[in-house]
Formats: structure tokens, sequence, C-alpha cells
């Protein structure tokens, strides 16, 4: 590493970025993506996927979107990355739109990745377990009224 | 997510003009084909090229057809790899240029802009600033400032609960959108045209403005809880 009062040049920083991305990418993205087709490909097999189409379909046609949606949202509280990745498998199959992606956006990240940050987050910060369902459900309140807000957005 | 320390640094004019910049750049108002588009996330993001997957022999000659580089058809975990691969570039460049707005000080100036906002916003001391701003680039230095806080009391517990509140939802917010949610930006259509109608900006500010509604949610509910004991205490003593 370079001393300290040595300024990097702009184009190391740019590298050093792009590097970080690079580590994020592999360990991180392309894991969770390919579970998440997985996901869908064995919901699509078993024939749940249309049943959760149609299950979900009144709740989320609240939000302008069509039952199917709810596997992201359900994908985005266990992993966000997944739930890109379950987002794009739907989009590509015509189950979602490029609207419905727009509207979900937002709200994979409000309500995402909880469970790990319930440890990562609350039980750094030492939070009551008391607040940890209120705080769950305030991130899945958030989620819907971002969906909301989209619909009328886009 | 490895966070990227964060020192109380000093404000310049600089950051400020990098902060600036962010904003525009991700904002998507300058996307577009004509020189200004170098100021513009998506439109330095590209494109991949096409590969031809079918030639036909018609009556004006052979066309073909092309597609991208996935490929048409593909379905669970290899088309999954497949897939993300196509997502590396495009959270390689993010970070890169968070890392460049970073350097000069972008995150640091929106800590200077905020920090007097704290208090009216959500009712916690401007002193979370730093621990604010850390905590959208990492979940775990947003969770470690905020327990430093506490330790040195300058976090009352009410306010340390709505502070977490922020960072819960949407942890992480700027690296974890931009490691995935970036990339649906660059989904396109049959035709070839962007196929989400929104921009990364007009996504971000609506995190940001939830994450502030949710914190509040968390301070109407305590207050509500305060009260509630507050009553329940007093009738306990009539009784």
């Amino acid at each position: 590493m370079s001393e300290v009062t040595k300024k990097p040049m702009i184009t190391d920083v740019f590298v050093a970025g792009a590097r970080k991305g690079w580590n994020i990418a592999v360990t991180s993205t392309v894991p969770n993506v390919l579970m998440a087709f997985v996901v869908i490909k064995a919901l699509k097999i078993t024939g749940l996927l249309d049943m959760m189409g149609t299950v979900f379909a009144p709740v989320m046609a609240v939000v302008g979107l069509p039952g199917e949606a709810a596997a992201v949202l359900m994908g985005a509280w266990m992993s966000m990355g997944g739930a890109v990745g379950v987002a794009v498998s739907l989009f590509d199959s015509g189950h979602l739109t490029g609207e419905h992606l727009a509207i979900l956006a937002p709200a994979i990240y409000l309500m995402g990745s909880q469970i790990q940050y319930a440890g990562r987050i609350l039980g750094v910060v030492g939070t009551k377990a008391k607040l940890i369902p209120i705080m769950i459900g305030f991130s899945v309140l958030n989620a819907f009224i971002a969906m909301f807000l989209m619909n009328i957005l886009v | 997510m490895a966070g990227t320390p964060l020192h109380d640094r000093k404000v310049s004019v600089g950051s400020y003009i990098a902060l600036a910049f962010a904003i525009v750049f991700f904002s998507g108002f300058m996307k577009s084909a004509e020189w200004y588009g170098v100021f513009d996330f998506t439109t330095l993001n590209g494109s991949f090229g096409k590969v031809v997957y079918a030639v036909k022999d018609t009556a004006e000659g052979i066309q073909a057809s092309t597609y991208t580089m996935r490929g048409k058809g593909g379905s669970g975990a290899r088309d999954g790899f497949i897939f993300a691969f196509t997502l590396i570039p495009t959270v390689m460049f993010a970070l890169a240029m968070i890392e460049v707005l970073e350097h000069y000080g972008a995150l640091n100036a929106a800590r200077k802009l905020l920090s007097p906002l704290l208090k009216p916003l959500m009712g916690i001391p401007g002193d979370t600033g730093l621990a604010l701003i850390a905590s959208l680039q990492s979940t775990d230095a947003g969770a470690s400032m905020t327990r430093g806080l506490i330790d040195e009391g300058k976090l009352k517990e009410k306010e340390a609960d709505v502070f977490t509140m922020f960072q819960f939802s949407a942890g992480a917010t700027i690296v974890n959108f931009f490691s995935s949610g970036a990339i649906l930006f660059t989904l396109t259509n049959t035709d070839g045209s962007a196929a989400v109608p929104a921009s990364i900006g007009l996504c971000l500010i609506v995190m940001f403005v939830l994450k502030i509604f949710g914190a509040n949610m968390m301070r109407l509910y305590l207050t509500m809880a305060e009260k509630k004991q507050a009553n329940t205490g007093v009738h306990g003593e009539a009784a």
C-alpha cells in the first residue's frame, strides 16, 4: 500500500472499487442468483408457482402486481440478491413485466435480508427481543408503501 | 459486506461537487446517447453485444436473428449462473464509481448536510450522522457505531431504537442496491429498449424516505408504549 501522504491516483481508486465489486459479485451476487433460479425452477416444476400466483393475486393486485410477485418478496426477506434473481427469472418467463420490476425494486430492499440482519444489526446494537417483530412489521409495511408509491410513480 | 472506514474528515467544496455529481450520475437525468450521457451510470454501463442464434434464408438474402449472449430458453442453476455472470460488470462498475465518489468525500458532504436534519426528521441527535452514513454502506459498520454511541451515552434507549429501525429496513442501502438491484435497470425488452421504467435515483429516494418513515413509526410506537405504561402505572397505584 502507498504512503499516507501520497494521494492515490484516481484510476487506482476506481480499480480498488471495481475489485470490491468483483468480490461482492462473486461471493454474494452469483451464489444468491443461482439459488434463486433453482428455487424458481423447483416452484415451476411442482406447480407451486402457479398456485402462489392464484393465492396471492388479490393481495398483490392492490399494488398493481400479479400473484407470482409474492415469490420475489418472500425471497427478499431471506436474501436481497436472491430476490433480484427471482425477479429476473420471472421477468424472463413473462410472469413479470418491466413495470412490475420497478414497483418491486425498492420493496425488495426495504424488507430484505431481515433474518440475517436481525443478528447483524439488532444483535450488535442490543435491541430488546420484544421489539424485533415490531421492527420486522414496520419493514414489511415500508415495503408495501414503497410498492404502492412506485405503482403510482411508474 | 466489508465496511469502508469512515473518518470524520473535513468537508470541502469538492465534497459537495462530488455529492452533486453522484446524484446526477445515478439519477438517470443525463441518460442519453448524446455526449452528456457521459454523466450517466446506465449509459456508461453500456450493453453486451448480441450473438447470432438462428439464420434464415429469405427472399432478401440471409437474415440472422440475434439475442444476448445468455441465450434463450435456459433454466435452473445453469441459466442462473450465466445470468449472474452478466451482472458482474454492473456490480464492479457501480462499486468502482461509489469508491471514486467516496474518495472525493461525497458521503461526507451528505453527512454534513444531514446532521442538522436528524433531530427534526427522526428525533435523534446530529452526532449520529456519521453512523447513519456508515450504515448506508455497511450494516456492520452502522450497527457497531450505534453500539458505540449507546455505550458513550450519546444515544438514549428510545433514540437508539428509532435509529436502529432506520438501519434495519433496507440495511446497507447503497452497497446492497448497487450490488444487485441496479442490475434490474440493465434488462431490456425484446426490442432492445430498457425494460424498467424507473431510475436508480428514484428507487434510492423512495427507499430513503421510507427508512425515515419507518423510524418515525417506531418513534410513534415507543411514545405510545411509554404513555400506556405510564397510565397502567397510575391505575396500579390507585387500585
